[in-house]
């Protein structure tokens, strides 16, 4: 390692969590609570693992209560098949949806403040995609704590790893992955407050980094959710799966991008374009503002594009209108208080007298890191890589394929964790020691910050960070087509030249915030390029990728992408078959588990 | 609808490498809809990338954008520059950290010892009521839950615990004693005995003054004092 950039320390724990959100530590606590003499280590690039991004979902959780005679399990995996474009793993689905209703007890169990109806049993409200009888009815099968169910399952995780003594390291970052005779030892991280680098060594490590969505200019996700955990494997060769699947939630708040719930449209409210038109009429007669989410947003993209959309002085930003001002008092004061409130809180309208801007907004990654049922990084599609998990937004095992359903990602989060958390518990029994430091450890590390650190030029970071996202929205957005993913690769190629040439203000370690930028400002570029390489492959549209210049779903594509990066920065594309287990092992229900046409 | 404004921002900043602190003077025109949060991205892109400021979900949701802003706590991603000018009727503001824990950077303070005291009141479930039968959920009156629910939508951003009288050192805060007496409250939570000595320890609510200026600051809108309250009343059963 370089003078400037040591590794302070060497700790060791059987079991480092690279990512202290839902996901990871759920994990830890399905660990503790096989062996509770595990040692485990969990890391947020937060100030305290409860500010994790899980904390912000909204809508509720989707499982089957046993005690409902109408729903069955196989209504909800049908459900997540035809709403992933046949293009989810069905041993996934299976075992995830199998789990939910025990993984939901569990929760109420632990803490969690499900909201109650006058029984005193959960109350439950209906979603988009969710039916009965394979495409029958609406199916009430999200189970939820009012607007903030995120907030009670990140709530719940924290508060028991907290009492089952996790040490949390904040405000700190994963850099490298570390290996030592084909198995994972752990990692390296930065501890920013202190301005040191630690290297964790551990039988097992999780990788639970949650989402990407900062690769777009607009987005519901938070400010770190910048695919660290996906550049952190292909910077070791390792591969992701489905990049180029990023799901655009349509009415995101102009223009921070927070979500403005379906449920505002489920209320009663319209989207309208510059001349008051209510479009969706044009684009789904029938389900009008209530289409599935990709098809709204293609609908209001297309608005915009076709020059029907109003562009916002203030912000310079396309949008259309939502219309809820002929809602009652009763919606926007009692039933939606909050939603209705982000309104005049975040952008100043009231919308009860005024239109309210709204645009597609990056929600959701349904690629990630590739792993098994069990959450095992695959290293190919039949090698695992020991000692190496994944789980959470930042894994793809694959339970979303092409098009997430509302409710489904937070499901995914604690059903995959207590998996992997068994997995983990077993694997500890005879997993080798880590060992002591390997003999060339941290080298990535040290060369990525001796760059930063030692780099002179006055390009600013974050105007090459708003470029970034620029290019991604314009260029590989909702609507994609293969000349401007051919622009935005040299786009981003030309960013990357620009990104080595910043010079940091300061060269201190110490809670150096613009050095934490710049890592995350690699992390970015290197994520939005696999998106765009696995974009521009992949010639159909399946699910939330959406080719102008492809428009069908095609059989050719019936696979995951893999993507893996070469030393020189190029990447080069791979396939996974996709599991279709429920339809090949016949039974009564295997037509509906075919390859199904997506139409609602 | 074109709202821009020419601010002032003094920003109380630290180093440290050599232990100094300093005001500093930035003067930006921007549009009225920004956020605070946006403000200092476009002055981080445009006048000082140096400056350290730290912020994650920008919704009012996790708390981490806490700060002073002419002397009132609150969360910078919720303040819009529009709303500010008529709040404070003034385009000149003072930002300053959260004094509930040392400062690391300019504005961001390590946090992660301000939680160290939200720990000490346990805010978890000490032990657990088990659910009724097999694979069914346990029974609560959502009039019941009512009682206390509110409580839970705290997100720890120590907007209460800065305006608060008593300071961190004698008191663990009124977001920790919310955190304590919400499990008082809630039917799942046996350990009721051991709460109570959370309540009464010589860090606990006897620090409290009333002075409610936590239900005034909170961003969130708890009336956390109204919890306090029960918790001296010894009503919470
Ligand atoms: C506004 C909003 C509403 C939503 N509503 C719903 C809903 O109603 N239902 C639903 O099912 N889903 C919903 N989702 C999706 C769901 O909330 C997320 O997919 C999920 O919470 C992700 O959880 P996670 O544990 O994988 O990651 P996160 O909760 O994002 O946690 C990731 C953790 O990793 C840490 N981390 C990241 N990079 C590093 C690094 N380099 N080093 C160390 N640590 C790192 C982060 O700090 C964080 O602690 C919503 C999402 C948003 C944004
Ligand atoms: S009670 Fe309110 S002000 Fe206090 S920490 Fe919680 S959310 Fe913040």
């Amino acid at each position: 390692m370089s003078q400037a950039i040591q590794a302070h320390e060497v700790i060791n724990k059987d079991v480092l969590v690279l990512g202290a959100g839902g996901a990871g530590l759920r994990t830890a606590v399905q660990i503790l609570s096989r062996r509770p003499e595990t040692s485990i280590a969990a890391v947020t690039k937060v100030s305290s693992p409860q500010k994790s991004h899980t904390t912000t979902a909204q809508g509720g959780v989707a499982a089957v209560d046993p005690k409902d005679r109408l729903d069955r399990p196989v209504y909800h995996m049908f459900d997540t098949w035809k709403g992933s474009d046949c293009s989810a793993d069905q041993n996934v689905i299976k075992t995830i949806v199998d789990s939910a209703w025990e993984q939901i007890l569990w929760l109420d169990a632990h803490g969690l403040h499900f909201t109650r109806n006058e029984e005193g049993r959960f109350s439950k409200r209906t979603f988009g995609g969710h039916t009965l009888d394979f495409g029958g009815p609406s199916a009430f099968r999200a189970i939820f704590e009012a607007d903030r169910t995120g907030k009670g399952i990140m709530d719940t995780v924290w508060s028991e790893s907290l009492k089952n003594k996790v040490l949390f390291i904040n405000q700190s970052l994963a850099t490298e992955l570390l290996f030592r005779d084909g198995r994972c030892i752990g990692a390296v991280l930065f501890e920013a407050p202190k301005g040191t680098f630690t290297v964790v060594l551990a039988k097992a490590t999780v990788i639970s980094t949650g989402g990407l969505g900062q690769v777009y200019k607009i987005t519901t996700n938070c400010r770190q959710n910048t695919g660290d955990g996906l550049a952190l494997v292909l910077r070791e060769g390792l591969p992701v799966m489905d990049l180029e699947a990023v799901q655009f939630h349509p009415t995101g708040i102009v223009g921070p991008g927070i979500l403005a719930s379906e449920a505002l449209r489920g209320e009663g409210g319209i989207l309208l374009n510059k001349d008051h038109e209510p479009f969706m009429e044009k684009y789904a007669p029938k389900m009008k503002d209530l289409a599935p989410r990709d098809l709204v947003a293609r609908s209001i993209e297309t608005e915009i594009r076709e020059g029907r959309g109003i562009v916002n002085s203030d912000l310079n930003l396309p949008h259309v209108w939502l219309d809820i001002r002929h809602l009652s008092e009763y919606v926007h004061k009692v039933k939606l208080p909050e939603i209705t409130g982000f309104f005049s809180k975040f952008i100043g309208i009231d919308p009860r007298t005024d239109l309210c801007p709204v645009r597609p907004t990056v929600h959701y990654q349904m690629g990630g890191i590739p792993v098994n049922v069990f959450g095992e990084v695959q290293q190919s599609p039949d090698q695992i890589m020991p000692g190496l998990y994944a789980v959470g937004e930042s894994a793809c095992a694959s339970f979303h394929g092409f098009n997430r359903l509302a409710t489904n990602s937070l499901l995914e989060l604690f059903t995959m964790g207590k998996v992997v958390g068994d997995r983990i518990a077993g694997y500890l029994r005879e997993a080798p020691e880590p060992g002591g430091k390997p003999a060339h450890f941290a080298e990535k590390t040290s060369a990525l910050f001796s760059g930063y650190l030692e780099a002179r030029g006055a390009d600013n970071l974050w105007s090459i960070r708003e470029a970034l996202r620029e290019v991604m929205t314009e260029k590989c957005g909702v609507f994609r087509n293969e000349q401007q993913m051919s622009e935005a690769i040299e786009a981003l190629k030309e960013l990357g030249q620009r990104t080595r040439k910043v010079g940091l203000t300061s060269s201190s370690l110490v809670m150096n915030q613009e050095l934490v930028d710049r890592f995350e400002l690699d992390n970015l570029l290197t994520v939005a390029m696999t998106i765009v390489v696995g974009a521009l492959a992949r010639k159909e549209s399946r699910g939330a990728h959406s080719r102008e210049d492809y428009p069908e779903r095609s059989h050719d594509y019936q696979h995951h992408t893999l993507a893996y990066k070469q030393e020189d920065g190029g990447i080069v594309l791979g396939k996974r078959d996709i599991d279709m287990s429920l339809h090949q092992e016949g039974g009564e229900h295997a037509g509906q588990f075919g390859l199904l046409e997506r139409k609602y | 609808m074109n709202t821009r404004q020419t601010l002032v921002l003094k920003i109380h900043r630290y180093s440290p490498e050599n232990n100094q602190a300093w005001v500093q003077d930035y003067q930006l025109k921007v549009s009225g809809m920004l956020r605070f949060t946006d403000v200092l991205r476009k002055i981080n892109q445009e006048q000082d990338p140096g400056l350290a400021w730290t912020s994650s979900c920008e919704h009012a949701q996790c708390g981490s954008c806490s700060a002073i802003v002419n002397g009132k706590p609150l969360l910078l991603c919720e303040l819009l520059v529009k709303k500010a000018v008529e709040r404070f009727k003034t385009t000149t503001f003072v930002l300053e950290p959260l004094t509930v824990a040392p400062v690391l950077r300019d504005l961001i303070v390590d946090l992660a010892q301000a939680y160290e005291r939200v720990h000490q009141a346990k805010p978890f479930i000490i032990d657990p009521a088990g659910p009724p039968a097999e694979g069914d959920e346990l029974r609560i009156q959502p009039q019941m839950m009512d009682h206390y629910v509110e409580a839970t939508r705290c997100i720890n951003c120590f907007c209460c615990a800065q305006a608060c009288i008593s300071r961190p050192g004698n008191f663990l805060g009124p977001n920790a004693m919310m955190a304590n007496i919400v499990r008082m409250l809630d039917p799942k939570e046996q350990a009721k005995d051991e709460r109570l000595d959370i309540l009464s320890a010589g860090n606990g609510l006897a620090r409290c003054h009333t002075a409610r200026a936590c239900s005034f600051v909170c961003p969130k809108e708890i009336d956390v004092a109204h919890f306090l309250a029960l918790g001296k009343q010894g009503k919470m059963s």
